[in-house]
């Protein structure tokens, strides 16, 4: 198992090197941030001027090659742009994306497992369909739209709760929500199907055979066998979180890295943009491995070999 | 029951109580797209973060309501030569620190700004400037590299900040933890999220409106509009005119500042089908200005005939603008034997696509083909920008200096050699070259006058409409908006 997981931290590293190379290119060959920080009225030779104070005149090999240099000694640069270091801006905002996503989590887990349990052993049933319902909801409705839909009813019109920022608690409500909704509907189809699946199985019909009820049965034998897709799909759901409030972020005012990243790629903050891409593939990477290894724990017949 | 009336009245208590705090608040605030990038005066100069350090710092200069520029830090100023002004300072200002601001400091303040070691991105508003020195402690000295009839205008941006304060704590620092001599003093800096301000009691020009100003960063407008209409912020900017009407209700108003911004429509004179003067004035009679302005703006806006509007100086009437005249638009463009030519309209998410559709539309209909580029903010500042054969026929812009001169407008936007311009005219550039270097007002007057009158002939861009700037209030704020977008707390109040 550890030189499993050896392996699999060595990959990491080579995929998560990979995507910073690739951003680097794909963001220094559109354009660098200079126009977008002078004033409109500069002329041709201040714009050159600032460029060259800034380096981003040089070769994009050499900038490469500097970056890299800089990152072997835990050097991740200044932001253009606000003049502090780039791991600093990040840092402050990552503990906002946590909170939200672990929000979102609760949502998406809470409702959505529960929802899918009950889906799977009432089928047919009336509270089958209204969860079914709201589980289709929760995936096509898009963020922007119940974002603001959510505001308008809870925020403006009923005011019971804050309309944007991150000041109080209370003001976690609505984004988690928002967020959650999609990975909910995820949890939620994913647990039916894997407990459906579980439900023909002939130790099911043992159970049950033995005068065990359908409650017992599930919840002492099949939820156990029945989470490893769970797993699975949790593991990408804490990446797709992490990374993916872009717009309920923007949208609720929420500062976290997601509206971070947008406005870092906006104003082409090289090295801003660099922090967050490393961090957001380093969390897939770890949350991969991570399920990987949970899996041995609940299910004993896995066994990680390389 | 005894214990039921005490409940209701302590309940009734705390409801009194909560209504006289809203009637004394003594915080203000203000929902801004974005928070600011940096708080050092001499840095960043993007829309957010002069909102808000404009507050904490003074500038030598500044605007009065009616756009004169008038004392603020400096009490008066001579030219002793064309490039030499003296500018007296006064003695009763102190920084939030407490230390006396000097001569010093403003020599300081100027020179540090042109210095390329601080790699400020405003350099290129002060560069015409050589070196300032200190007189006497209420004496500054600033030569200019060659008559500079702009510089008042451009100091009226100048932030003064305190020479000791940045030299002990150095550049970054000075960032971080702001002194100035302004109204209010930094609080606390939430980066990202949002800046507190405080007021500074022993402010020269009399005590703040506000005990606080808090400055949100919330980058989604339906978002400001909801903080706005539940009281969560007083004042917020950016209001697109199609949501104007939502704004007014019993408790929030809507404010309207006209200002020096002009929408206006880029032309390429060098390159492609707008090679052709005659397809370029085609598609100036093609555009109907009144049109745009009251189906698109809903009102908020006013038809143009020159590029610029009244607050600059070098504003003229005296110029006409092309009437909307489709039908000879269409003549102009069978003449110049370029009916279905394509024209590539280039555009960005920065700029109301509604607008740039419309406008496509109109220049269709005189025979020509329009096809819209969009791309990001960076590429396409990198094409309008770059070599004329790649930079598209057409794009639209809102164009302002926030120094209310034709200098700052037509200049970097028509002077051949600008890296705007995609368009050349001798007579032109000696025009705008000439009335850059002389000092006499009347005289430039005349020849901004002149060089319109060659723009309007040559039309390498077409003035569409003054903009205005739209805000949504709380309904007890007072404040009127300036022509220059500028957000200084220290003229808003609460109504009584």
């Amino acid at each position: 198992m550890l030189n499993y997981t050896v392996q699999r931290l060595i990959q990491a590293l080579v995929a998560i090197f990979g995507v910073l190379t690739i951003v680097f290119v794909i963001m220094h060959l559109s354009g660098d941030p200079t126009l977008l920080l002078v004033p409109q009225d500069a002329s041709a030779e201040m714009i050159a001027e600032l460029r060259h104070q800034l380096g981003f005149d040089r070769p994009i090999w050499v900038q490469y090659i500097d970056y890299l240099h800089g990152l072997t000694q835990l050097d991740f640069g200044m932001s253009v742009v606000q003049r502090v270091p780039a791991l600093d801006i990040v840092a402050s905002r990552l503990p906002y994306t946590i909170q939200l996503a672990a929000g979102a989590l609760m949502v998406a887990i809470g409702i959505g497992i529960p929802s899918g349990i009950i889906m799977a052993t009432m089928r047919g049933s009336a509270i089958e369909r209204i969860l079914a319902a709201i589980v289709v909801t929760g995936q096509s409705v898009p963020t922007f739209l119940s974002a603001i839909l959510l505001i308008f009813i809870f925020g403006v019109t009923l005011r019971w709760l804050p309309t944007s920022g991150a000041s109080e608690l209370r003001a976690m409500i609505m984004p988690s929500i928002a967020l959650g909704a999609l990975s909910m509907s995820t949890f939620a189809r994913m647990s039916r199907i894997a407990i459906i699946d579980e439900l023909g199985k002939d130790y099911v019909r043992a159970g049950l055979a033995r005068g065990l009820s359908l409650g017992q049965t599930v919840f002492r034998h099949v939820l156990r066998n029945a989470s490893i897709p769970v797993i699975t799909i949790a593991a990408l759901e804490i990446g797709n979180l992490l990374a993916g409030a872009v717009i309920i972020e923007t949208v609720f005012a929420w500062p976290g890295i997601g509206q971070l990243a947008i406005q870092s790629i906006q104003s082409r903050d090289f090295l801003v943009v660099q922090v967050i891409v490393l961090l957001i593939s380093f969390v897939y990477v770890l949350t991969s491995v991570l399920a990987d290894l949970v899996y041995v724990v609940v299910d004993p017949r896995i066994r990680l070999v390389r | 029951m005894k214990p039921g009336l005490a409940f209701i009245a302590s309940l009734a208590l705390a409801l009194m109580a909560s209504t006289a705090i809203a009637q004394t608040k003594e915080t203000l605030t203000i929902d801004l797209p974005n928070d600011v990038a940096t708080l050092d005066p001499h840095l960043q100069w993007n829309t957010d973060s002069y909102t808000v350090y404009r507050n904490i710092f003074d500038n030598l200069l500044t605007r009065d309501s009616g756009g004169k520029i008038v004392p603020q830090i400096a009490t008066e100023w001579t030219y002793e030569n064309d490039t030499t002004i003296t500018f007296k300072i006064r003695a009763d200002v102190t920084f939030q620190d407490g230390s006396k601001l000097t001569a010093e400091d403003v020599a300081f303040s100027i020179n540090r700004i042109i210095d390329p070691a601080l790699k400020s991105p405003q350099l290129s508003q002060f560069d015409q400037i050589a070196t300032a020195e200190v007189v006497d402690p209420t004496t500054v000295k600033v030569t200019t590299k060659s008559p500079y009839p702009a510089l008042l205008a451009q100091l009226v941006k100048l932030s003064i900040v305190p020479k000791a304060y940045v030299e002990k704590v150095g550049d970054q620092d000075f960032n971080l933890h702001p002194v100035g001599s302004g109204p209010y003093k930094m609080a606390d800096w939430k980066k990202g999220i949002q800046t507190e301000l405080e007021a500074y009691d022993n402010y020269w020009r009399g005590e703040p409106p506000f005990e606080k100003v808090v400055f949100r960063a919330v980058p989604d407008v339906s978002t400001r509009i909801a903080d706005l209409k539940t009281g969560k912020a007083d004042l917020i900017r950016d209001v697109p005119p199609d949501q104007a009407s939502t704004i007014e209700s019993d408790s929030t108003k809507l404010l309207t500042g006209e200002t020096e911004r002009v929408g206006y429509l880029y032309l390429n004179a060098e390159a492609g089908p707008t090679k052709d003067v005659r397809v370029r004035q085609a598609i100036a009679y093609a555009i109907d200005k009144q049109g745009l302005v009251d189906a698109l703006l809903e009102g908020y806006g006013k038809p143009i005939n020159v590029v610029g509007a009244e607050p600059i100086f070098g504003y003229t009437e005296a110029v006409e603008g092309y009437p909307y005249d489709p039908q000879k638009a269409a003549e102009l463009v069978k003449a110049a034997g370029a009916e279905g030519a394509t024209v590539e309209f280039l555009t960005s998410p920065s700029y109301p696509r509604a607008l740039v559709e419309a406008i496509q539309q109109m220049v269709n209909e005189v025979g020509l083909n329009v096809t819209i580029s969009s791309s990001d903010q960076a590429t396409f500042l990198k094409r309008r920008q770059g070599d004329a054969e790649n930079a598209g026929g057409m794009a639209f812009g809102a164009w302002s200096c926030a120094c209310q001169d034709a200098d700052g407008i037509i200049f970097p936007l028509f002077r051949s050699g600008s890296i705007w311009a995609k368009y050349k005219n001798e007579k032109y550039d000696a025009l705008v070259d000439q009335a850059r270097a002389i000092l006499d007002e009347g005289k430039r007057k005349e020849l901004y006058t002149q060089a319109y009158e060659v723009l309007r002939e040559d039309v390498p861009g077409l003035g569409l409409y003054q903009v205005y700037a739209l805000y949504g209030a709380a309904k007890n704020l007072q404040w009127t908006p300036s022509a220059n977008e500028a957000m200084f707390v220290m003229d808003m109040s609460w109504q009584h």
